[in-house]
């Protein structure tokens, strides 16, 4: 009986059967559209300007890709619990904050303590998500204000000093191997990812994620808490966010208290159009790679084109929004 | 005789029960005036005519923020559509002519109604979650405000100043027409949205998008109104923004802040994000409250970065209060 | 009898969601002045026909005809203005606004609406209260009332006595009556063939998303009407033969001691054994869901213990009843349920419900959940989503969550509302092999008539407390029905 055709479809079968069924196969991989979506925009910066396509070129994409990328896992992670973090860029500012001062001290102690304060901040949003129920939106978005001010009145008292981060974390977040083809922050991306991926789709922590954005009541019955899953969804997205800012730290050698905010907007925008829903339960951290990608490239287009800033943001509007309807479109078809 | 006394009693009872968390906002908000008022040496009309003139951009951010999140969406784009009305007046009613200035108004209200009510067609029959498609569209109207008026500049009628500060100069005047500016607009949206069939279906569709539609109301309709209305009180506060500054101003990061500022009063003010529920009149307290912390904590000697953390905590900490006592009448019932 | 015009009719409307083909073609026919009854088994097709004639979903092929002119309907307002109004089994009525603000959205003037409200008794409802603070069978009155205040010339009425008590049923068939004198119509969908035999003129049965018997209900009785709706002879549901020799040997797995939560349950004591079946009996709203909510954990008693293989526990949420073996298959499947991940995942959450699992898979979880998706029988042709099972492989995922988990005690609160006959006794069936296996099992069912065919003992429960005890093999839906009211059995 499944294989009797419906009454619509007996005309012109043939023709709408094989658009069909190429539709349901790209919804089925929707990777597949956006590598697709890649390549072209790739071809297309190296058809604006050749260079693009060699090595140095790819490079600088790739140095940009890297912290937006890991920026973005802290959002898919998330947004799979049905959750957000506005305060993300915050807490990648605030950790580079305190790894350029501690730099002093040695890389490692830097570092750990920079990763100290994603942990502590992204704890707190959890505990406000988790335990007291407010809502993700405002809770990191209270968390962002509280950080701007603490950050900004310490870089006055406790912070002050050291405004540079050390040698190593230039060479990490900067530099490149292999003849200057691979930038290390490429290395430090492709691991965190490996890694990501593994904990979502091979861990049961992964598997509760996906369960609590798709029904935390279901979660909750089956004699999972709850709270548990988001506090060290938090957690975890607090230290990545802090990850990103100290390489955003090394990249630009010295840290501001704009270091990261230009982020936060396409790190949630990376996860959407890698396919993640921002009510949770759906997605991967390997569409959001390609997002990050994506808009990493766009951003280099419009650079080249040199329409300026307006332009720019009015075409990175439309992207996104162009991509994700798309998306939407083919996903809700299947 | 005497059940009709008590039919008389459960009604204020129930009125107050209903809107006690506005009533809960209003009240903060009177006493913060009163004991700002005890903190400053001098308290008179100057003060009030900043704190309300300053407070309007916000209050009317956060009443179209309220109707679109009442009717189950949210606008991330609000604070770029500013932009957009601030730079589209300052650069379009530079010494003109009233009439000109006027039109202008005019035009940057209808025309805001209208793009934002594009975006909530666009929402409707894409599918595409609202948060995703405003946030996109809040590069697209930012991006154009920074074409428009590339960088700060422009300027706006003395008539346009007066209306909103209250002084043609945008310096000193009577606390009047910032009162009536703050009064006449919200008291207007709230009827709207309370009273008129169109306004109660905003709710219906955020309380219950299936039954609305079951019950025969168009919900693709109301979507688009929810936000032409967000559209429309963006433009409002794109003009008192050219009316108190004096100028455009297009910078990103002024269109983000005013968005989240929306999204924090309106929570603040009892609407609750999941939709259908809550009141603009409540909206306008905490955003004037949200605007008065800075005059306040700077009154009390603290820095802006400490009022930065306190408004920040206060925000979260109301939040929590919020959900600690529905976790606790859970728990009671 | 000639044939009167119809008043609102199909022809071979079909419609299918995705591979799952709701209707495959139906004629349906209302004439003018008729009370008609829509009929067939779950998943018959009934309610995707009701919505289409409503204008919720619209058809794939087949055409509607109100007074013979062939009418589209996009949008639930269309059916509306074609003089079709439906009560759908959710109130189509918004929480968060008053009666009166919801009749204003409907374009309905308060005084008519009220008067139909009189014939429920309802006439002093105060119309400023809001929607969401009334109680489920005002409610479905109020929505009653608002359709019949349309004016329509059909009411189309999706299951419209189920929530109500006897008292409110019979008001609305004398409604239905006074509505018939007008010469108006309406449909009845409906499991209630005494409804059927009483109010309707005339029944079509749909099976299989057909139309398959037009009937008189004059001329029929209500076994001719389920043989009609099945297809064949009726069997009773649960005829496997039970092993009553060993059932209740074993320790008390689960005991309750004076439970108390409020008013809802009051001193609640009885206790479960391993290998039993424990029935529970009450009619709606007798304080059996908060009981299972204090034994799940979802709630705390007030007072009174709970005790696990006979040591008191204290349950201050689902986790900590899950690790003494207590787990609960909800009453809203729904609510167990993760619908957009596939059937392997939902089967294998409980496995994670300890931190100390968070790393890594269990080697043997792909068996286990193939073991469990074998012994249920789940059907996992649209397994990637379970969203899209059918209700009773819906509710089959939910138990096989716990066959993958494993448990000592059962608490399940009417796992076969609204599934088919098939599955029934297929759950039915694996609850008996459960407890020979060693499993105890608390069971809430609605349907009376089963209780005797699975359980060992029955507790009954009325107004928050345990008013009798009765042995299964000795109890009868009537002395079931009778200790549910409250009232002494006679022996």
């Amino acid at each position: 009986m499944s294989q009797s055709p419906a009454p619509t479809t007996a005309k012109n079968a043939k023709s709408i059967g094989l658009t069909f069924r190429l539709l349901a196969f790209l919804a089925a991989h929707p990777t597949l559209i956006l590598l697709g979506v890649l390549a072209i925009l790739v071809l297309v910066a190296g058809n604006i300007r050749p260079s693009y396509l060699t090595v140095a070129g790819l490079r600088t994409t790739l140095l940009q890709a890297a912290p937006l990328g890991i920026l973005a896992a802290s959002q898919t992670i998330l947004m799979l619990t049905g959750g957000i973090d506005l305060s993300v860029t915050m807490i990648a500012t605030g950790a580079a904050y305190v790894t350029a001062n501690q730099s002093p001290n040695g890389a490692a102690v830097a570092i750990l303590f920079g990763i100290l304060v994603g942990l502590v901040a992204g704890s707190a949003n959890g505990v406000g998500v988790a335990v007291f129920r407010v809502n993700p939106l405002i809770m990191t978005l209270a968390m962002s204000g509280i950080l701007l001010g603490l950050f900004t009145a310490w870089t006055q008292t406790i912070l002050q000093g050291s405004t540079q981060v050390g040698g190593l974390i230039k060479t990490v977040s900067a530099g490149a191997f292999w003849d200057n083809r691979i930038p290390y922050s490429v290395v430090v991306w492709a691991v965190l990812s490996l890694l990501l991926i593994w904990l979502l789709r091979r861990m049961g922590w992964g598997r509760l994620l996906y369960a609590t954005g798709d029904n935390e009541v279901a979660v909750r019955l089956a004699g999972v808490r709850v709270w548990q899953v988001r506090i060290s969804a938090y957690a975890l997205a607090g230290v990545l966010g802090a990850l990103a800012g100290i390489l955003l730290a090394g990249r630009t050698g010295a840290v501001d208290l704009q270091l990261a905010s230009t982020f936060l907007l396409p790190s949630v925008a990376a996860a959407v159009i890698g396919g993640t829903s921002i009510f949770g339960g759906v997605g991967g951290y390997a569409g959001t790679i390609l997002g990050a990608l994506i808009l990493s490239v766009l951003n280099s287009i419009l650079t080249f084109l040199n329409v300026g800033q307006a332009i720019q943001q009015v075409v990175y509007g439309l992207i996104v929004l162009a991509l994700a309807w798309g998306y939407a479109g083919l996903t809700r078809r299947g | 005789m005497s059940t009709l006394l008590n039919g008389r009693t459960t009604q204020w009872q129930r009125l107050l029960a209903r809107n006690s968390w506005v009533l809960g906002v209003w009240l903060l908000l009177g006493a913060l005036i009163v004991w700002y008022s005890t903190l400053i040496p001098v308290f008179g009309q100057f003060q009030i005519v900043s704190i309300s003139k300053n407070s309007l951009p916000l209050i009317y951010l956060a009443i179209g923020q309220a109707i679109i999140v009442i009717a189950g969406g949210i606008d991330l784009s609000l604070g770029s559509l500013l932009l957009l009305g601030n730079v589209l007046a300052a650069r379009f009613m530079d010494e003109q002519s009233l009439g000109v200035v006027f039109l202008v108004a005019v035009g940057v209200i209808v025309g805001l109604a209208l793009l934002n009510g594009l975006t909530g067609y666009v929402i409707s029959i894409s599918g595409v979650p609202d948060i995703v498609v405003t946030l996109a569209t809040s590069y697209i109207w930012s991006g154009l405000a920074l074409w428009i008026l590339p960088s700060p500049g422009g300027g706006t009628a003395p008539e346009m100043r007066w209306l909103f500060t209250g002084s043609p100069s945008g310096i000193g005047g009577g606390y009047g027409l910032p009162i009536l500016m703050i009064v006449v607009p919200s008291l207007l949206v709230y009827f709207v949205s309370r009273h008129t069939r169109t306004g109660l279906s905003l709710y219906a569709i955020g309380s219950h998008p299936v039954a609305a539609r079951l019950a025969g109301l168009n919900v693709r309709q109301a979507k688009i109104v929810s936000y032409a209305i967000g559209g429309a009180m963006a433009g409002l506060a794109g003009l008192a923004t050219v009316a108190i500054t004096g100028t455009g101003d297009p910078r990103f990061s002024v269109g983000a802040t005013a968005t989240l500022n929306s999204v924090a009063a309106i929570v603040l003010g009892g609407v609750a994000l999941t939709g259908g529920e809550g009141s603009v009149l409540g909206v306008v307290a905490t955003a004037v409250t949200l605007i008065m912390l800075n005059p306040i904590l700077t009154a009390m000697g603290i820095d802006s970065n400490s009022a930065q953390v306190i408004q920040g905590v206060l925000i979260a900490g109301v939040m929590m209060f919020g959900g600690l006592a529905i976790l606790l009448r859970e728990r009671r019932s | 009898m000639p044939d009167a015009p119809a008043l609102l009719s199909t022809t071979s409307i079909a419609k299918s969601y995705g591979p799952v083909v709701a209707l495959r073609s139906v004629d349906f026919t209302v004439r003018p002045g008729e009370t008609h009854a829509l009929l067939g088994a779950n998943g018959a097709g009934k309610s995707t026909l009701v919505k289409i004639l409503a204008g919720v979903q619209s058809a794939d092929s087949g055409q509607v005809f109100v007074n013979g002119q062939p009418v589209d309907f996009p949008a639930p307002l269309d059916a509306m203005t074609a003089g079709i109004a439906t009560v759908f089994q959710d109130p189509a009525l918004i929480p968060h606004l008053t009666v009166s603000e919801n009749l204003r959205l409907s374009s309905i003037a308060p005084a008519k609406f009220v008067e139909w409200l009189g014939w429920f008794d309802l006439a002093d409802l105060d119309l400023n209260a809001l929607v969401q603070e009334l109680p489920l069978d005002t409610l479905r009155m109020v929505d009653l009332a608002r359709a019949v205040a349309r004016d329509p010339q059909v009411l189309l009425l999706d299951e419209i006595t189920a929530a109500l008590t006897a008292d409110q049923a019979e008001r609305v068939f004398a409604l239905l009556a006074y509505w018939k004198g007008l010469g108006r119509s309406a449909v009845l969908i409906t499991h209630r063939l005494a409804e059927v035999m009483r109010v309707c003129d005339r029944a079509t049965i749909l099976r299989d998303g057909r139309n398959v018997a037009l009937i008189e209900t004059a001329s029929v009785n209500e076994r001719q009407l389920v043989e009609a709706m099945l297809g064949a002879p009726v069997k009773p549901v649960a005829q496997e033969s039970r092993e009553t020799g060993n059932a209740g040997q074993g320790q008390n797995a689960l005991e309750a001691r004076g439970l108390t939560s409020r008013h809802l349950v009051q001193d609640v004591s009885f206790a479960v054994k391993s290998g039993e079946i424990l029935g529970v009996v009450a009619l709606e709203g007798q304080g059996q869901e908060r009981l299972f909510e204090l034994l799940s954990g979802e709630r705390q008693p007030s007072a009174g213990e709970i005790l696990v293989g006979g040591k008191s526990r204290h349950f201050r949420s689902p986790y900590d009843a899950v690790r003494d073996g207590v787990v609960l298959v909800p009453g809203d499947r729904l609510l167990a349920l993760l619908p957009s991940l596939p059937v392997r995942e939902n089967l294998a959450v409980p496995i994670f419900n300890h931190i100390r699992r968070w790393l890594g898979i269990p080697q043997d979880e792909p068996q286990r959940v193939a073991k469990a998706i074998d012994r249920l029988s789940i059907d996992t042709r649209a397994a990637s989503q379970v969203r899209r099972l059918s209700g009773g492989n819906q509710q089959k995922v939910v138990i096989g969550r716990w066959l993958v988990a494993g448990f000592r005690t059962l608490l399940c609160f009417d796992p076969t509302r609204g599934i088919d006959i098939q599955t029934k006794r297929e759950i039915y069936a694996l609850l008996r092999e459960l407890a020979a296996n060693g499993a105890a099992i608390l069971l809430y069912t609605s349907e009376l008539a089963e209780i005797p065919l699975v359980c060992d003992r029955v507790i009954v429960i009325h107004a928050g407390r345990v008013v009798d005890e009765q042995a299964a093999a000795t109890a009868t839906e009537s002395s079931l029905l009778t200790a549910a009211h409250g009232l002494e059995v006679a022996v």
